[in-house]
């Protein structure tokens, strides 16, 4: 499974991630940053969820995998 | 008054950091202000240079030593900054104030700007778009930037401070004097009365509190549950104001100019009316190529950055522009591809101060796009241009842009 790992401390709230899929990724309404809406991405929408990894301007979210050996990459 | 914040004498800059740049200053004949940037990277100049103009001030030229400003307060600060030096100078909210205490006004004003917070002004942006356009699409042209690109920002900070549209007029005096004169004496009168403005706006919303943002800044309160002080709260009010204006009207306006010169751009957007996604990826492409501001920050003590000796207040200038085309980032830079999939431009900042308007801004454009490309589908530049300056700074634009289309055309498209 993929998921999602954020480091809240980097993000800035472009929500450059919510435009690019607001499937997986919110902007919450507290300190207008980026929330997971769905831990585990479902695989239909794994290439989005890269797109919108690797359009964030601050680098504060990246992939991983989890499976039986949790926390792999 | 003793000044605190003054640039020492250059002798810390070793001769070949040297470039004679002046950043407000855009020669004869020169139709697109960014070029004056572009250019400093094809004549070769050192990445990190310094150049005596306009007070004295660096400048970066990598993406990388760019996003290194914008994130490192405690070296590069946005307290006190401007270029050439003024002092003392407004300490805007959030904008001119470090993290931590950055926070606050951050914290206070982040939400109200969420994707999800501009999906409710969408119907409203929508509607005053269309009913520009509709002002003049049937006379077949237009001044873009007088009709279109001034009013259509204005009046979207008319409708979120929750003044009414018989003020626009007014707003717009202000706004052009605040970003177009060159007189000191009148723009210390008209910054007087943008304050004196804003200062009675958020008097009349604490007697009369309504759903709108000026009401939410002035009955917002701090974590001790006092109302915060006065004057953060106008400098705040004048952030939003000067922040969300000039900047959006000359994003469109280059914009305008550039798909009025190229026919397959305005049949890109086209084809994308109906793919919300597509339009927006073309959208972000363009806020790529026109970034329009430089930022400023200042030095907070000496130090070395990438070998490079710095001292307390030296000034920075960083131009997004050129940071959006480093070829280390982007590949094929200089090609504007309105389907580009990876797009980690500058043009709004990055770090603790990047852009709070930056979804609202797009979207502005985006629904100015489509409302205009259903009523006008097809344009190009007027033969006739009014005389207009180029201007360079902070902001980077110009003030004159006359667009013409068929009026049969757009009818058989209604
Ligand atoms: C295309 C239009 C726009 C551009 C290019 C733009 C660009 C920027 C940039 C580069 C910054 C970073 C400043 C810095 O690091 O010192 C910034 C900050 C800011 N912008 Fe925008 N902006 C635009 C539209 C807007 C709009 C519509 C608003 C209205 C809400 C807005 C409100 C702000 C605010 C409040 C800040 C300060 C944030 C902070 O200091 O934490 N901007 N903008
Ligand atoms: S794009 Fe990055 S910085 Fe922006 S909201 Fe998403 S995670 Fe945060």
């Amino acid at each position: 499974m993929m998921r999602v790992i954020v480091n809240h401390s980097l993000c800035q709230g472009h929500a450059r991630c919510e435009d690019l899929c607001p499937e997986v990724f919110a902007t919450d309404a507290v300190e207008g940053k980026v929330v997971i809406v769905q831990d585990e991405v479902p695989a239909a929408l794994e290439d989005k969820v890269r797109l919108a990894v690797r359009n964030c301007p601050e680098g504060a979210l990246r992939v991983a995998r989890s499976g039986p050996a949790e926390g792999a990459e | 008054m003793t000044l605190m914040f003054q640039p020492s004498p250059p002798d810390h800059v070793p001769a070949d950091r040297m470039v004679d740049f002046d950043m407000f200053h855009i020669p004869d004949g020169v139709s697109d202000p960014a070029e004056i940037w572009h250019d400093l990277v094809r004549r070769g100049v050192p990445d990190i240079f310094y150049t005596p103009h306009n007070g004295g001030h660096w400048v970066f030229l990598r993406y990388e030593d760019i996003v290194d400003a914008y994130r490192d307060h405690t070296v590069f600060s946005t307290y006190q900054t401007p270029v050439p030096p003024i002092e003392p100078f407004p300490v805007v909210q959030p904008q001119g104030v470090d993290p931590p205490a950055h926070n606050v006004f951050r914290r206070l004003l982040a939400p109200m700007f969420t994707p999800t917070a501009v999906r409710g002004m969408m119907d409203e942006l929508e509607r005053r778009a269309a009913e520009l356009i509709e002002g003049f699409a049937a006379r077949g042209e237009c001044d873009f930037i007088t009709e279109f690109a001034e009013r259509y920002p204005t009046g979207t900070f008319l409708y979120l401070f929750g003044l009414p549209e018989e003020r626009l007029d007014e707003f717009l005096a202000l706004a052009n004097t605040f970003f177009r004169s060159t007189d000191p004496a009148a723009r210390a009168r008209n910054i007087g009365e943008i304050y004196a403005v804003l200062d009675q706006l958020f008097r009349e919303k604490e007697r009369n509190p309504s759903n709108d943002i000026a009401t939410q800044i002035v009955m917002a309160r701090d974590e001790n549950g006092a109302q915060h002080s006065w004057e953060d709260i106008l400098n705040c009010g004048f952030l939003l104001f000067v922040a969300g204006l000039d900047t959006v009207t000359n994003t469109m306006a280059y914009i305008w100019r550039y798909l009025a010169t190229t026919p397959a751009a305005q049949k890109h957007f086209r084809d994308r009316l109906d793919d919300p996604d597509g339009f927006l990826r073309g959208i972000e492409e363009l806020m790529r190529i026109n970034a329009v501001s430089n930022l400023f920050r200042r030095v907070t003590h000496d130090c070395e950055y990438r070998g490079v000796q710095f001292r307390r207040n030296d000034r920075v200038v960083l131009p997004n522009t050129v940071a959006n085309r480093d070829p280390r980032v982007f590949k094929a830079p200089q090609v504007i591809d309105l389907d580009r999939k990876v797009n980690v431009h500058l043009t709004f900042g990055v770090g603790p101060h990047r852009c709070i308007g930056s979804v609202l801004a797009k979207r502005e454009v985006m629904v100015s796009l489509q409302q205009w490309l259903r009523r006008i589908p097809e344009f190009s530049l007027a033969d006739e241009q009014p005389a207009g300056s180029v201007f360079g700074g902070s902001v980077m634009g110009f003030t004159a842009l006359r667009l013409r289309w068929e009026v049969a055309a757009r009818q058989a498209a209604a």
